[in-house]
């Protein structure tokens, strides 16, 4: 901002660059509790794993070009298909949308200076690297998991997979959990406690709000997957019986308590979508979302939804007829919060004055693939149709247009909107523009002829198929889609790595965006904002007034809060500045934590139980001294 | 607004105890802890639904060759247990007005008991094992797993209020009475939970 700083607020802003300083290097990134940096390092790490992921689908799409293909044995097609799944949706979307975007973005947009939890945010990140790394290191003792991600019972249990394969997936994926729900918890907190003077509930930014429902989302549906996979590693490993009919279990035990969970993970991978769709809308449109609470509530609606409608997923299992109609309703119902939101991206665009830059680009694109998937999705709601295409390439195309065109779309949309954020540099828009025809074209050109191939009834999770049925051309055009999908992704990075250097700079506001993110200097101060904004409306950086406010509190010193460590925590509904809260700095236990439970897992999957009960318990000893350092002592 | 307390500041009995006096809401430890507890809660939900999903499935529940769950001293137990959320909200309130020394006996009652009462169920809990072990049905592997599930929440509750005794020891800050709040709702929490336990394990007597 172009506000002259006299000599005291000068004093003011060095004084907490001083306070919230982090020490250099490796040791101040092992270390670190700042949102951005942690937020940093889930960005990287989830583009590495879908980096793993994208070249998984990149085999099997090579493996299925042409009939009779000889590229990929059966057993390494069962292994990369579920890597694939359970790499693309644990490894990449949840951890970037809320590892990544939540946490960088949720505390800037709520004029905050770290998260609730600043120490147990670096150990979700900690924890989310060892399980990707540790469902990983399976890759190399060629025991992938491999009965797909959905890890169907009896397939799964040891005397159909005896292998090491299995346990990986499910203590991986049990790890993984506590990453995600910790993170969760900070998000929800956060959004709760953090948010600036006068950003009551209905001013809080809508992004916020999609962020909100997948966090409560995952508070809730998680547990099931965990003692899903409980019941399974101590069925496999400790002879209990949860799954076997032959000891009064039963199988389809397994698949209720995965879909419980399951279901509203396809909500949690496409709310932060949404969310990011609210945030580039208004932006490059000049205008408020219109229906800003109805789109609020909608956003919370389907994250609610989303848990009553998991039997879905089981239409061919033989439930009761009774049950299906509930499940076919509600699964219908989804539609009502969805198409609410889909008018109001569609109308605010249409009545502001659209800028159609690239991360808009990405928007349209994302509204266009996920208006088809749904509609696709809305003819499984037909109990007759979902059982006669399931098991097939329809619902493969169904799932990928909403997961990967919908859910993925505004993520890489939202790489180029906070990209001048995050580097202080702009993008090349030429590139840009370009890379999302690339990666438009061959999603659809990917997907697409999935439809027409199930219809024609090529079935799902198939290494091969012969060449008399018609299916070569439509799967050489899928893998030709797939190559032209990864040229577009291959010129995003390119883009936003060559700009990262070379780029002209981007200013703090580049596209002149109403929430704070954009009130603070690109790339932000570790203290995020020199002094804490009050917020009188939802877009409180086109209230020109409160900013120039804020500069004149920085001058008399009002709310700079540079005497340590702090941030204001407020009411949860209207935000009521309460009470001044000391936050931890920079600490090595959660990377202790980490390790110490990651050595616990490592332990479990090799049946060291004893070693691994001195791990648990070293675990315990490594929160007890991180405890013991509280905050105002530092 | 410049007049907003600090509660890295309280560090002494009576500095908290103004913290708690003008507090507006609930602090973000209390928070923490509450969607926390809102997925463990969804965990047993989890558990209890399997139970009962199992129970459905089978003709014979419990299954012929295993004993009927015992009545008297699992209720008298879970009795107990429950009894021990006074103390630990006496603590709290204690701690809240500057006594620390209440809070702390109250502390040291609340974790006998809940110790004693853990290390009975242990007991119970492999005596059982032996007698109709999680291996032999559906019906011993969820009686196991839920029990057992309860049983680590208490013993994880023990070794926090160990904590704060500990800590406790060297004085209040505000984070310390954060941690005192939020473990008390955790013990309602888990005592809470006991007679959920109880009583879906109780129920083929019903």
């Amino acid at each position: 901002m172009a506000v002259t700083v006299r000599e005291p607020a000068r004093q003011r802003v060095d004084r907490l660059e001083r306070i919230w300083a982090e020490p250099r290097g490796v040791f101040g990134w092992l270390t670190t509790t700042d949102h951005k940096r942690i937020g940093l390092l889930y960005f990287f790490t989830a583009l590495a794993f879908f980096g793993a992921g994208g070249i998984e689908a990149l085999l099997m799409r090579a493996q299925l070009s042409e009939p009779n293909e000889k590229l990929l044995s059966p057993e390494t097609y069962d292994q990369l298909m579920t890597m694939h799944g359970v790499t693309m949706i644990f490894l990449f979307v949840i951890p970037m949308t809320t590892g990544a975007f939540g946490n960088y973005l949720v505390p800037l947009m709520i004029g905050a200076r770290d998260m609730a939890f600043p120490r147990m945010n670096a150990l979700s990140y900690w924890l989310f690297l060892a399980s990707g790394l540790f469902m990983y290191y399976s890759v190399f003792t060629h025991a992938a998991p491999n009965a797909g991600w959905f890890d169907y019972v009896p397939l799964a249990l040891n005397q159909f997979s005896p292998g090491r394969n299995i346990d990986f997936y499910a203590l991986g994926l049990i790890f993984n959990g506590i990453a995600s729900t910790a993170t969760a918890i900070n998000l929800i907190a956060t959004t709760f406690k953090l948010r600036a003077p006068g950003m009551s509930m209905n001013r809080m930014p809508l992004f916020c709000f999609a962020i909100l429902a997948v966090s409560l989302s995952l508070i809730f549906a998680l547990p099931s997957l965990t003692a899903d996979l409980v019941f399974l590693e101590l069925q496999r490993n400790l002879g209990f019986h949860f799954f076997d009919v032959a000891n009064g279990g039963d199988p389809l035990l397994w698949q209720h308590l995965f879909w419980l969970f399951g279901h509203p993970e396809v909500y949690i991978i496409i709310l932060p979508a949404m969310g990011i769709a609210t945030s580039i809308i208004p932006t490059y449109s000049k205008r408020k979302m219109i229906a800003f609470p109805l789109v609020a509530l909608a956003e919370l609606l389907v994250a609610f939804i989303g848990f009553g409608v998991w039997a879905h997923h089981m239409f061919a299992t033989g439930l009761p007829t009774i049950t299906l109609v509930f499940f076919a309703a509600a699964s219908m119902m989804v539609v009502i919060p969805s198409a609410i939101q889909i008018f109001a991206w569609t109308v605010t665009v249409a009545l502001g004055r659209p800028e159609f830059r690239t991360p808009l680009l990405f928007i349209g694109g994302f509204i266009l693939l996920f208006v088809i998937g749904g509609l696709s999705g809305i003819m499984f709601a037909a109990i007759p149709f979902d059982q006669a295409t399931t098991d097939t390439y329809f619902v493969v195309a169904h799932f990928h247009f909403i997961i990967f065109g919908a859910a993925v779309f505004p993520i890489l949309g939202g790489f180029y909107y906070w990209f001048p954020k995050i580097t202080g540099r702009l993008y090349h828009e030429g590139l840009g523009k370009l890379s999302f025809w690339l990666t438009f074209l061959g999603t659809a050109l990917t997907f697409f002829p999935m439809h027409i191939l199930g219809l024609i009834g090529m079935p799902r999770r198939v290494y091969t198929y012969p060449s008399s049925l018609g299916w070569g051309p439509y799967n050489l055009s899928e893998t030709v889609g797939a190559f032209i999908l990864t040229a577009g992704l291959l010129v995003i990075f390119g883009n936003l790595v060559w700009s990262r250097f070379r780029g002209p700079p981007a200013g703090p506001d580049p596209w002149h965006g109403g929430t704070l993110e954009w009130a603070t200097t690109s790339p932000p101060p570790p203290y995020n904002f020199p002094v804490i904004p009050v917020v009188t409306s939802a877009y409180p950086n086109w209230d020109r007034d409160d900013r120039r406010a804020d500069a004149g509190r920085l001058e008399r010193g009002e709310l700079v809060l540079d005497e340590g460590h702090e941030t204001p925590a407020s009411t949860v509904v209207d935000a009521v500045p309460d009470e001044v809260v000391e936050m931890p700095g920079e600490s090595p236990w959660p990377l202790a934590v980490a390790l110490c439970t990651a050595l616990l897992f490592v332990m479990l999957l090799t049946r060291h139980y004893a070693v691994a009960g001195i791990f648990a318990a070293m675990t315990l000893l490594a929160v007890a001294a991180w405890h013991s350092q509280e905050p105002q002592e530092q | 607004m410049s007049a907003l307390p600090h509660s890295g500041d309280a560090t002494t009995p009576p500095a908290v105890t103004r913290i708690e006096h003008t507090r507006l809401a609930r602090p973000n430890g209390w928070w923490g802890m509450a969607i926390f507890v809102a997925t463990e809660a969804t965990l047993f939900g989890t558990l209890i639904g399997t139970y009962y999903y199992l129970r459905f499935n089978n003709a014979h529940w419990p299954p012929p060759d295993v004993p009927e769950p015992k009545l008297t001293l699992p209720l008298v137990l879970t009795g107990i247990l429950v009894a021990t959320s006074l103390p630990m909200q006496l603590a709290v309130s204690a701690a809240g007005r500057g006594r620390l020394v209440t809070a702390r006996v109250a502390l040291l009652v609340a974790v006998v008991v809940q110790a004693g009462y853990l290390g009975m169920q242990l007991h119970l809990f492999v005596h059982d094992v032996h007698e109709f072990p999680p291996s032999r049905s559906s019906y011993s592997s969820i009686y196991f797993t839920m029990l057992g599930g309860h049983h680590l929440h208490v013993g994880i509750g023990v070794l926090l209020n160990v904590w704060l005794l500990l800590r406790t020891a060297t004085g209040l800050t505000t984070y310390r009475m954060n941690a005192l709040r939020a473990t008390a709702f955790y013990w309602h929490f888990v005592n809470i939970l006991a007679l959920c336990v109880v009583g879906t394990q109780l129920s083929p007597r019903a």
